[in-house]
């Protein structure tokens, strides 16, 4: 299954047919009396890739962290795989090794290794033993085409790199679904391809991923379903072809035209 | 054990004599440090050879000695050189006063380094006389720098002075340690002197800090 | 005015015994307060209020007192509390340690908060626990920052261990003060001692600034 595959894309959802891996329930979500999230009810299918685009500031970075329960909502509920998020914390760290987290600013441990950064998952989350799970770090990071850089720190590689790494780190704990929170935002230009081609790899696998990007290009092509954010609330949601090219609310309108997208 | 506490207070005039000493000690050693601070400071950052080598030497070599072998050196070596015999205070305010020049200089040479040379010239560009970059701009961003680290050293200081008690300073802790031997009441003149100092520097702790706090460089 | 430097040579063994002292003293002061202010500062940052408020008066209490004044309470005043004698060295160790300790945890709370939140956020967002986040990720990272810090703490109680001397520890300031005793010679040997520690600490500084720069990348998140 292409993830540009117009049958899929432009008559039925992808994974219509399938129980929904996360459902957002009217979440709400407030910082003392301001409100980051304002209600949002949305759906992430079965192999489904969503990307979340909007402004700045209008909650879709929270809305990951409600995800994988980094953030407690304050009311309204997230649903993964059929089952409410847990609020105690054990609970909830079984549900996080279920979810991979891919961070703006990469997040790589910067007193370990590639290598190691990528096994650390498994060892201490999984109790792997550290032969195992460096086997499954070396075979990931040769996914992420960085297998000469098994030994080396993260401070001497490259943005792009490093991101590529911290792809790794979170697909070593083999999880259900993807988060990515604006993976490309702090990359040079010239290293953004490489990340949004292991993401591309990974849509073409099929895996369940959600993306908070401004990369339009990235969502218009790999995306099969496109929400968009302001003020904490969705205004507008659908296909990318109907996003980019007949969007129906003036501020998607808006809000792609202040990043210079004309269709 | 047989404890008898009436002793700290039937010595309450001379504690609080000893506090007061320590007090003026802290004082005065600050107002003798700030200046020769500033001045090593400005010296380190000339363009005179001399002047910095000098200046740097001093401050280094002050900086990495324990201060009570600087009390005994004042002691022993001052009268020798100067060929006059120096009060036990004098000679304890010149310890203290080298040790501490030595870390105000670092102080204001940091302070003066953060301001970079852009800041004047963006506000001499503003129509600023350098007069008034000097005094809206430069130094109220140094000050800035400047004063939580003279707090920190303040506190220090004040606990420093208790080591003059080696040469019979009457400050605070000689006074107490005086008494104890005198009267044999070792644990409650111990403790009274503890808690008279805590007394003095948990508030002391507690302002810097505040003062920390309150002028925080976020960059 | 006649210089004699002849009571050093006659008794530079024994000097240099009491500098292996000092540096024993400071060395092990300095161990065992990194291993107390790192127990303070996690208590103090992940801890209850019961624990955190004690700790912070802890903190603060020491930052407030004179370390003579620990040194002489717990060399004189602790054996008639409790009865316990023990000799100087002891006494030292624990009061300097006391003190220390203080600014150990300071220094490692510091060195925590300084690490940017989202490292937290990788951690938690693999599934870790938060002890399991404070050992691999924050300390590790936190060790390495703090070392500027650790090292000023070093040269900082290489300078405080002269004050054991108050209480006759046979360390490097107290045999000085012994000789001088012996030999009425205070300049000369007064002189020469402050050189030895100005040569220790001087260097010691930029030993670790450098070491430091080495392994800076391994806290640099
Ligand atoms: N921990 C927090 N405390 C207070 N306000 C927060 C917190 N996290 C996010 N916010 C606020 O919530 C709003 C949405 O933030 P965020 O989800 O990061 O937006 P986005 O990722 O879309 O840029 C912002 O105004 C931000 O300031
Ligand atoms: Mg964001």
């Amino acid at each position: 299954m292409s993830a540009d595959d117009p049958m899929l894309t432009s008559h039925q959802r992808r994974g219509a047919d399938l129980p929904p891996v996360v459902v957002y329930e009217e979440v709400r979500k407030l910082f003392g009396d301001f409100v980051a999230l304002d209600g949002v009810s949305i759906q992430v299918n079965q192999g489904e890739v969503m990307c979340l685009i909007g402004p700045s500031g209008s909650g879709k970075s929270t809305l990951l962290r409600c995800t994988n329960a980094l953030e407690v909502v304050s009311s309204g509920r997230v649903i993964f795989e059929g089952k409410p998020l847990p609020s105690n914390e054990t609970e909830a760290r079984k549900i996080r090794q279920r979810m991979g987290m891919v961070f703006q600013n990469f997040e790589l441990f910067p007193h370990k290794s590639t290598l190691d950064n990528v096994a650390i998952g498994p060892i201490t989350v999984l109790g792997m033993k550290e032969g195992d799970a460096r086997a499954r770090a070396m075979k990931l990071l040769d996914k992420v085409g960085l297998t000469d850089k098994a030994g080396s720190f993260p401070s001497s590689l490259s943005g792009g790199q490093q991101q590529r790494v911290a792809i790794a780190r979170a697909l070593a704990m083999e999880p259900d679904v993807m988060l990515f929170d604006e993976p490309t935002s702090a990359l040079d230009p010239e290293t953004i391809g490489e990340v949004l081609n292991v993401m591309k790899q990974l849509a073409e696998e099929g895996m369940t991923m959600i993306v908070v990007t401004h990369e339009m290009t990235f969502a218009r092509r790999v995306a099969n379903w496109v929400v968009v954010f302001d003020h904490g609330k969705v205004v507008e949601q659908g296909p990318p072809e109907q996003i980019f090219d007949a969007p129906t609310c003036d501020r998607t309108r808006d809000f792609l035209g202040h990043l210079g997208w004309n269709g | 054990m047989t404890l008898d506490w009436s002793i700290v207070w039937e010595s309450r005039y001379a504690l609080a004599e000893g506090a007061k000493l320590t007090v003026m000690l802290t004082v005065i050693t600050m107002l003798i440090a700030i200046p020769a601070g500033i001045v090593l400071a400005v010296m380190r950052l000339s363009k005179s050879r001399v002047l910095s080598t000098s200046s740097m030497c001093f401050v280094e070599f002050f900086r990495n000695l324990p201060l009570l072998l600087v009390v005994y050196w004042a002691f022993y070596v001052m009268p020798v050189f100067m060929g006059i015999e120096f009060s036990a205070f004098t000679t304890g305010l010149v310890a203290l006063s080298l040790n501490v020049s030595a870390y105000n200089s670092e102080t204001f040479r940091a302070g003066i380094n953060s301001i970079r040379k852009g800041q004047t010239e963006a506000a001499i560009a503003l129509g600023m006389s350098r007069g008034e970059a000097m005094r809206k701009i430069v130094i109220p961003q140094a000050w800035r720098r400047v004063l939580p680290v003279l707090a920190s050293t303040w506190v220090s200081l004040f606990k420093d002075t208790s080591l003059v008690s080696v040469i019979a300073v009457g400050e605070l802790a000689h006074v107490a340690m005086q008494i104890r031997s005198q009267t044999f009441r070792v644990l409650e003149m111990l403790t009274a002197m503890a808690v008279i100092y805590w007394l003095m520097g948990y508030p002391q702790a507690k302002l810097v800090d505040w003062i920390r706090k309150k002028y925080e460089v976020k960059e | 005015m006649e210089l004699d430097f002849s009571p050093l040579l006659d008794s530079w063994g024994y000097l240099l015994g009491g500098l292996g002292i000092t540096v024993l003293l400071a060395v092990l002061t300095v161990l065992c307060s990194i291993v107390l202010g790192m127990a303070l500062s996690i208590g103090r940052i992940y801890g209850s209020a019961w624990l955190r408020i004690p700790i912070v008066f802890y903190i603060d209490t020491q930052r407030a007192i004179p370390v003579f004044v620990v040194l002489v309470w717990i060399y004189f005043a602790v054996p008639i509390l409790t009865g316990w004698n023990f000799h100087p060295f002891w006494a030292a160790l624990v009061a300097l340690t006391l003190n220390a300790s203080a600014y150990a945890a300071e220094i490692v709370r510091a060195g925590i908060e300084s690490i940017r939140p989202g490292q937290v956020r990788a951690g938690l967002a693999l599934g870790m626990s938060r002890a399991q986040i404070v050992r691999q990720v924050l300390l590790p990272q936190a060790l390495v920052r703090m070392l500027p810090s650790f090292g000023s703490l070093l040269t900082h109680t290489i300078k405080d261990t002269a004050i054991a001397a108050v209480i006759a520890v046979p360390e490097l300031m107290k045999r000085a003060e012994t000789v001088v005793g012996q030999s009425y010679r205070p300049i000369e040997v007064f002189t020469t001692i402050m050189f030895v520690y100005f040569i220790i600490l001087y260097p010691g500084s930029r030993l670790i600034e450098r070491l430091y720069q080495r392994v800076a990348h391994l806290g640099r998140s």
